[in-house]
């Protein structure tokens, strides 16, 4: 993958972080459309599974871009840039489970 | 430091890593470049426990702080977006320059972005901390 | 009258105090400062007054100069701690409102001897983006039939890229250099830009495979220290964010710029080549 579609993600992650982190935010600690939001477990389960996945991108390749910023040679870089990427399915994975054990879904 | 790597220490002359957070000096961007960079890892720190045990928050007074963290690295965030992604309001390069004309870059509508930036960045914190101190001891959580 | 006021140019008005780097790699363990007091004059620049150390009073004080007006880029030196062309700022600018000037070799550039760094890999790196005009039409160059003409608007684009003097001082203030030695620095970058939207230029794509790498372009954050220091106003951070933009518009097969109008009448029936 080219660095720019790497960076380009980066900023559409970002954007999407702003819209359903907004969502999350609303659910947890408005009292009136928080409830509107729960109530609904698809509109909560959708929210969450894009919101996380956004997020883990943009911290994970903001980490990235420090860690290859800091360390700059060409297999170190190679080497973080996997690592990343193993290290964010793999939460990736975990935090849906969590989830759809917490709404009781699984 | 043994003394090969003093030298080279000194010969190489490198700022490492105290040249990110170096601001004395240089302009308004260069300290948002450095509190972004730092906001930036806090957050990540923070979700860490976040995660870890699910819904984990550090407590009211802690919650408002997290806030003007969150809040800079969004608002500071949109305006790299515009910036840097499409190059909305860095400007045209110059045909004619003045003499000691400052760069464009810097003096030109970008520093409106740069208001409109600390603008949000308040009015967001704020809002944050409304929710954070008041709403949220009130619904018990 | 004239000549009154040239003299009073040079009568000397205040003695300050330079601190100077002393360093030399082969010999020395740690760098040392070493002090010099010399009398100023209104006029003088750091330049005069270090190479008039160094003819009166210390022969071994070692740094880099040629021109001595801003046009060859070759003593950028940190004065009190900023990037700038010494032969450009006068003594008494740089020792307003403190008792002493600093000057310390370029950040992030490897010391040869006191003020003079090594500029090898930021060469290398000006040489990597390719800094010429590709052509493609291989028939024309071999028999010219005539100029390569562009519109004021086409020069207009990179004409402000073109005064770079390979100075470094902003490759020396950029934050990702003082730990990236990959990254392709500013100067560089914006050079790329310089020759991309060239309208005479046909070298976009090769370009972007050098420039959309892990430490390519995307590397740069705006933190646009190095427009602040440009002695020659070149602006590269606006360069950096531009050529990023160009970059993601090829992506999606936008055209890169916008095709200008016609060439002005003035010049006439005009072949595009
Ligand atoms: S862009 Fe400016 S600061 Fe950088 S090398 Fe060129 S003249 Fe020097
Ligand atoms: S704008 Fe980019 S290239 Fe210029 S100093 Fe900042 S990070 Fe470095």
């Amino acid at each position: 993958m080219r660095e720019s579609t790497k960076m380009l993600l980066h900023y559409i992650a970002g954007v999407l972080i702003v819209v359903t982190g907004l969502i999350h935010l609303l659910a947890n600690n408005d009292p009136g459309i928080g409830k509107l939001i729960t109530g609904n477990v698809y509109l909560y389960l959708t929210n969450m599974a894009i919101f996380l996945a956004a997020l883990l991108y943009h911290a994970l390749n903001g980490v990235r871009v420090i860690l290859i910023e800091l360390v700059p040679d060409m297999c170190w870089t190679k080497l973080i840039g996997w690592a990343i990427l193993l290290i964010g399915i793999a939460t990736y994975i975990v935090g849906i489970q969590v989830l759809l054990m917490a709404l009781g879904l699984v | 430091m043994g003394e090969r790597e003093y030298l080279e220490y000194y010969a190489l002359n490198r700022r490492g890593v105290s040249g990110w957070f170096r601001m004395r000096g240089y302009t308004i961007e260069r300290k948002l470049y450095a509190l972004h960079r730092i906001t930036g890892i806090l957050i990540v720190l923070f979700m860490l426990p976040h995660f870890y045990s699910t819904g984990w928050h550090p407590g009211i007074w802690w919650d408002a702080l997290l806030g003007i963290i969150v809040t800079f690295h969004v608002a500071n965030g949109v305006r790299l977006t515009l910036l840097e992604l499409l190059g909305a309001g860095i400007g045209k390069p110059l045909l004619v320059k003045k003499p000691f004309q400052r760069p464009v870059s810097i003096e030109g509508r970008q520093r409106y972005l740069l208001a409109l930036t600390v603008l949000l960045f308040i009015v967001l914190a704020v809002i944050w901390s409304y929710y954070a101190v008041i709403v949220k001891p009130l619904m018990g959580g | 009258m004239m000549e009154q006021s040239s003299i009073d140019l040079w009568k000397p008005v205040k003695v300050v105090k330079l601190k100077i780097y002393r360093y030399n790699p082969k010999k020395d363990f740690s760098p040392k400062w070493k002090e010099y007091e010399i009398e100023v004059s209104r006029g003088t620049t750091i330049l005069d007054a270090l190479i008039r150390i160094k003819e009166e009073v210390d022969p071994s004080l070692s740094f880099r100069y040629s021109c001595g007006q801003a046009l060859c880029g070759s003593c950028a030196m940190m004065v009190n701690g900023r990037q700038m062309l010494v032969c450009r700022t006068r003594v008494l600018e740089a020792a307003h409102n403190r008792d002493f000037v600093e000057l310390r070799p370029l950040d992030n550039f490897p010391v040869i001897r006191d003020l003079a760094g090594d500029f090898t890999s930021f060469f290398e790196k000006h040489r990597a983006i390719k800094p010429w005009i590709i052509r493609r039409d291989f028939e024309e160059l071999d028999n010219p039939t005539g100029e390569y003409k562009q519109t004021i608007e086409e020069y207009a684009r990179y004409y402000q890229f073109t005064d770079c003097l390979k100075c470094g001082a902003c490759y020396s203030a950029c934050p990702t250099v003082a730990t990236d030695h990959e990254y392709l620095g500013p100067q560089a970058l914006a050079q790329a830009y310089r020759y991309m939207v060239d309208s005479r230029d046909d070298g976009l794509d090769e370009r972007i495979a050098i420039l959309d790498s892990d430490h390519g372009c995307w590397r740069c954050h705006f933190a646009a220290s190095c427009s602040d220091v440009c002695p020659k106003y070149v602006d590269p951070a606006q360069g950096i964010q531009l050529l990023k933009k160009l970059i993601v518009r090829r992506k999606f097969g936008l055209k890169p710029h916008r095709p200008s109008d016609a060439l002005p009448s003035k010049i006439g029936e005009v072949k595009r080549r």
